[in-house]
């Protein structure tokens, strides 16, 4: 036995028997589930993976030919971004769908890596879909995408401490103020602060808020930035204030969803800025401020329409699937109006349909939906375009100094106009 | 024949070492990014240009090597003296030696999750500490000027355990009758460490030192955890800037010329410090 096997210390021949189990193993493992029948497999974030567990199962139960398998992502948008990314550099995906965020669309779709729906789907595929949900989905004329959930920036505010929420910035400030000074609460104002994709997201409504525009439309030019505008200037000044002011803890700038989350669900401040997930949280039996909170739309100047972020999740088919037909069927039932009320009534989800969203009967189950269906009346998308999270790396960075290091808000808005402008004008010159 | 014996290392090494490095070096002469569809197009030296002009660049090398200095300083510093306490003759030896290589056992994505909820602010446990003894809280991680100290000190908390094991394997290997011979000419503990333990521990710490340094440069995940390389941009190292620009940007093209730059880099101090090993084997003779 040992003839062709060189003489090893017994431990070490013990290891290599059980690597060459573990790699047979897989191997069978593998020829295994390859042997089976048409499966769809759709990689998503666990806890969307969760939440449409039982559905999925159903789905499995009543279709034979079609089976779905969905692949548990990680949580971090990024980190699901990034594992998506290398498998699609790598050629070959291992998955034919992939639940993707609103602002990964035209990059997606500029690198080659997305298979355009009009085709399987027809052309009206977003019909019926309210209109907030609808933007993002499309790009250079084509459909890359579906929603399954939408999703925008909400004002949380605390029932308890006010009679009605605000609804601008001054009025914002001076519940604030007047709660912090007699001793309510040790903060005003919440949002995320944190240099990453949320302060951007802040940031924007924010700036509708005020009247500007992150990217300025001109018809027949080239999209131009235009954070340099008195309004913009004026929008950065306002969240550098609230900080100033100590409306907003100094901490802000290391404030992503999470903390803002325990800062607010721990009764600590009067005001947060968060997505609609956190309602689920703030209600919850056990909840310091449980049956307190209330929700609104985020404040804006007197005389400006309020605005909310739009950031939503949806499924894209992902160039390479071996089975785009089955694939767009699956991608047809995910985001079809049965399971969108089943992820509302189950999750909480916020529905894209417009049936969904004006059903009275879903708001025993879900109180938000006449917030969710304003808020998505004035969501504002993200600039659509293949270099996004380069405009935005660019703004969070100024944004980021502004917060933590005392900028000046005109200086901020200056240095992230000029490098905004270099990367529009970069993508516009490479061939 | 000795060739053919050698043959499967080199391999080994050109697969994963020099083909990278070839690939990187091929595609920071191309743009390749999402303008492009991902396609490679030779661009001559437009990468390199950008590189010598990008502000950011700069300033996460400065960064980088802020990190990588301070931190590696006192890797060496604390791991020695560690190392020097776990060669005593301790009771409990084996428990103790397993309890300092703790940090560096975790992975480093978890322990920098964990720090990130010790400095926070306000709720982590070190500003409850400080609000229990009557101060008020500290941004440990909001303030771009002192922000990259607390980086440091995780790495130094993460790291030290790795010297001081690196070390200790060198203590064990000199021969106590030096030690003893030293003791009856009357050498006291300092000069004992001073003319024999150091010289004789010299290559092991050139080796942790060697082996700091390069991780130090490339330092990504913990980063990345505790601060995202905020605020402003204050802890971003090389290696964040690197990934941002591939992964996050779709620009391999640029991303891999900042690689490039960086593994210039490491091969610059690396080399420089195996150039005073030369001077310090010299002075031994």
């Amino acid at each position: 036995m040992t003839g062709w096997f060189p003489p090893l210390p017994n431990p070490a021949r013990r290891l290599i028997a059980v690597v060459l189990a573990f790699w047979l193993a897989l191997a069978g493992g593998l020829a295994l589930a390859r042997a089976r029948r048409v499966t769809v497999g759709v990689l998503m974030p666990a806890p969307f993976a969760d939440a449409t567990a039982e559905l999925v199962q159903q789905f499995n139960r009543d279709h034979r030919s079609v089976q779905i398998a969905v692949s548990r992502g990680p949580l971090d948008t990024e980190a699901l971004s990034d594992l998506a990314i290398s498998s699609l550099l790598l050629g070959d995906a291992p998955y034919d769908l992939l639940l993707m965020d609103v602002t990964w669309t035209p990059k997606y779709a500029a690198a080659g890596w997305l298979e355009p729906l009009e085709p399987l789907l027809g052309d009206q595929a977003l019909a019926g879909m309210a209109p907030g949900a609808q933007a993002g989905n499309a790009f250079a004329g084509h459909l890359w995408r579906l929603p399954l959930l939408a999703d925008m920036g909400l004002l949380y505010w605390r029932t308890d401490l006010m009679a009605a929420p605000p609804r601008t910035t001054t009025e914002l400030e001076t519940i604030a103020r007047g709660l912090q000074r007699r001793g309510a609460v040790s903060w005003g104002y919440v949002w995320q602060g944190r240099q990453y994709e949320g302060l951007s997201c802040v940031f924007l409504e924010v700036l509708r808020g005020f009247g500007g525009q992150w990217l300025q439309h001109d018809a027949g030019q080239a999209p131009q930035p235009a954070l340099q505008s008195p309004e913009a200037i004026a929008a950065a000044n306002w969240l550098s204030g609230l900080v100033r002011q100590g409306i907003t803890p100094r901490a802000v700038a290391t404030v992503s969803e999470a903390e803002a989350l325990q800062i607010f669900g721990a009764g600590e401040a009067a005001f947060m800025r968060n997505w609609p997930y956190a309602w689920r949280e703030l209600t919850r039996p056990g909840s310091a401020v449980a049956g307190r909170v209330g929700v609104a739309p985020l404040v804006a100047v007197p005389g400006e329409q309020a605005a909310a972020t739009q950031g939503s999740w949806g499924f894209s088919l992902l160039k390479g699937s071996r089975h785009p037909r089955e694939a767009a069927e699956v991608l047809r039932w995910f985001t079809s109006e049965a399971v969108g009320r089943q992820l509302a009534i189950r999750y909480g989800y916020t529905p894209v349909w417009t049936s969904l969203l004006e059903d009275p009967s879903l708001e025993a189950a879900l109180p938000l939906l006449p917030a969710l269906r304003q808020g998505l009346l004035h969501a504002e998308l993200r600039p659509l375009t293949p270099v996004y999270a380069q405009l935005s790396d660019a703004l969070q960075r100024q944004l980021s100094a502004l917060l933590s290091d005392d900028q000046p808000a005109a200086l901020a808005m200056a240095r992230a106009q000029r490098q905004s402008a270099l990367i529009l004008q970069a993508a516009g010159e490479t061939p | 024949m000795s060739l053919l014996l050698l043959a499967p290392a080199l391999l080994l090494v050109g697969v994963v070492f020099l083909w990278p490095l070839l690939r990187y070096a091929w595609l920071s002469g191309h743009a390749a990014s999402v303008l492009t569809g991902l396609v490679p197009l030779a661009n001559g030296g437009a990468n390199w240009q950008r590189l010598l002009s990008d502000g950011r660049f700069w300033q996460d090398t400065l960064q980088t090597l802020r990190f990588a200095g301070v931190s590696l300083s006192l890797e060496l510093l604390l791991g020695l003296a560690l190392a020097l306490l776990l060669h005593q003759p301790l009771r409990q030896r084996g428990a103790v030696r397993a309890a300092v290589l703790l940090p560096w056992a975790l992975p480093t994505t978890v322990m920098a999750l964990g720090w990130r909820w010790l400095l926070n602010d306000p709720y982590g446990p070190l500003n409850r500490l400080i609000q229990g003894l009557g101060g008020s809280p500290y941004g440990f991680l909001s303030t771009p000027a002192t922000t990259w100290l607390f980086t440091v000190l995780a790495d130094v908390w993460k790291s030290t355990p790795f010297v001081a094991l690196l070390l200790l394997a060198g203590l064990q290997t000199i021969p106590p009758e030096l030690e003893e011979a030293l003791l009856l000419e009357g050498a006291g503990p300092l000069q004992r460490l001073w003319r024999l333990t150091l010289p004789l521990l010299a290559p092991y710490l050139l080796l942790a030192a060697l082996f700091r340094l390069a991780q130090a440069l490339g330092v990504f995940d913990l980063i990345q955890v505790l601060t995202g390389g905020g605020p402003a941009s204050s802890t971003e190292s090389l290696g964040l800037y690197a990934y941002l620009n591939g992964m996050r940007f779709l620009d391999f093209g640029y991303s891999a010329t900042v690689m490039l730059g960086m593994f210039l880099l490491v091969l610059l101090l690396t080399s420089g410090l195996l150039l005073l090993r030369r001077g310090w084997q010299g002075t031994l003779r």
